[in-house]
């Protein structure tokens, strides 16, 4: 038997034990609360996601149709008209083609079907391609592009850089189709590029809206957009500087970003270059692989 | 000289990190792990398989879900494979990899070490047996998976600094 005193001892200690494992509970709770909201959040930026594709897939393609059978439909003296719209059928379904190489590498890179495939790939005529491809959007708000390549003189084939061509394309696509969207009207865009050792610097400057230091974080995040009101003016479902981001890490690469509201904004790049070694450091000599001697362990 | 799988025309593949591969036709799968690890899931009724090669253990939440990470690349796979045909119960795993190669003093992160907790906790939750496995120490590791025999031959390798 115990005492009284005893007892009242074991009730305190009890009691004690129960208030710590409340104070448990309630951060558990806590806890709780805060991954089921992260999850509806998610959720409702997927929906938010789906709804805004939907208009960016549907739209251009309903103005590509009403273009088309006005073409159709005009006369041949209308000449100046029909290749104003033609103009306009191109910039619609570029846009598209653009948006809907973004949808496809994301859910290829989920799916963990886009390892890099490196060649060597002419640098300065890649990135000429795609300002070239952009100067149409960049002349509609009357930017210009200026793009400048740094030679190292010390190599012959500077221009030359052993990398994933399509990621790489995808990837200055993005940055500078966000350098033209942010931009003010009527400015220049810099696009840069250098060798750096073994890597392929870019830069793209633009003198637009910025962004403000605490959103920095967050804008490699999937489906987020910054500022809704943005989103009624520009078209974007938030997918594209994921993408980028993610297909930098395929290949080693990183970004950086500096940015002042109001100002503008430099995203850098910086990818080393592809080689045969594997990125765990061991080199692949095309020796590795033999197997089926004595050696071998089998699972 | 290749081995004589090779000279008997079975398609191979080389998967890189952050990557995984499932076929119903078979393959020789060959990879290279360090601190990454490799999850073979092989199915004996249907013979088939399929194997992942993950960087990290966790999603991280924010960008891709991409299967650079372990617990998005084992889910992907055992989709992969239920999506060919494989009922989950015949499914059996072989994991390879985790190695602490790169020294580092405090190896505060322990990589390797949390990327084979992830893959031994997923396999049991999912009730995935594990019929093989080479993980840990201190060694990279040359993997070859038969996706037709679930067969995996390994040979331990040395750091090439």
């Amino acid at each position: 038997m115990l005492s009284d005193k005893e007892l009242i001892e074991q009730l305190k200690i009890r009691l004690a034990k129960s208030a710590e494992m409340a104070v448990m509970l309630a951060k558990q709770g806590e806890e709780l609360q805060s991954v089921n909201e992260k999850l509806s959040e998610s959720e409702a930026l997927k929906s938010h996601f789906i709804s805004n594709i939907t208009n960016e897939i549907v739209n251009p393609f309903a103005s590509i149709l009403g273009l088309s059978k006005n073409i159709i439909a005009s006369k041949e003296s209308d000449i100046i008209k029909i290749k104003s719209m033609a103009e306009l059928i191109h910039s619609e379904a570029f846009e598209l083609d653009f948006q809907l190489k973004n949808i496809f590498t994301a859910a290829r890179i989920e799916a963990g079907e886009a390892s890099p495939e490196y060649i060597k790939t002419d640098i300065s005529q890649l990135i000429t391609s795609i300002i070239s491809a952009y100067k149409y959007k960049a002349e509609q708000k009357q930017l210009k592009i200026n793009f400048s390549f740094d030679l190292d003189k010390a190599l012959s084939d500077a221009h030359f850089f052993r990398t994933d061509p399509e990621k790489l394309k995808l990837i200055i696509s993005n940055l500078l189709s966000n350098g033209i969207k942010y931009s003010n009207a009527a400015n220049r865009i810099e696009v840069k590029a250098w060798r750096d050792e073994n890597s392929l610097k870019l830069m793209v400057k633009d003198f637009g809206i910025g962004i403000d230091k605490k959103n920095l974080e967050i804008i490699f995040d999937r489906f987020k957009r910054l500022d809704a009101s943005i989103n009624s003016l520009n078209p974007g479902h938030g997918l594209g500087l994921s993408v980028t981001k993610s297909l930098l890490d395929l290949m080693n690469g990183n970004i950086e970003i500096a940015s002042k509201r109001g100002i503008g904004s430099i995203f850098t790049i910086s990818i080393p270059e592809g080689d045969d070694t594997n990125s765990d450091g061991y080199a692949l000599d095309g020796n590795e692989f033999i197997f089926g001697n004595s050696e071998d362990e089998v699972f | 000289m290749r081995s004589s799988e090779q000279e008997n025309n079975i398609k191979t593949h080389y998967l890189y990190p952050a990557a995984l591969f499932a076929e119903p036709e078979p393959h020789l799968v060959d990879t290279i792990l360090g601190s990454c690890v490799a999850v073979c899931l092989y199915d004996p009724v249907k013979k088939i398989g399929g194997i992942n090669h993950y960087m990290l253990p966790f999603w991280n939440g924010t960008g891709l879900a991409s299967p650079k990470y372990g617990n998005i690349a084992i889910q992907k796979l055992v989709e992969k494979m239920l999506f060919m045909g494989s009922s989950k119960g015949n499914i059996q795993a072989k994991i390879f990899g985790g190695g602490e190669v790169v020294d580092t003093k405090t190896n505060m992160f322990k990589i390797g070490e949390r990327n084979i907790e992830i893959a031994e906790n997923m396999l049991a939750e999912l009730k995935i047996k594990i019929t093989g496995k080479s993980i840990g120490g201190k060694q990279g590791r040359k993997i070859r998976f038969n996706t037709e025999t679930g067969v995996v031959l390994m040979k331990l390798i040395q750091k090439s600094t």
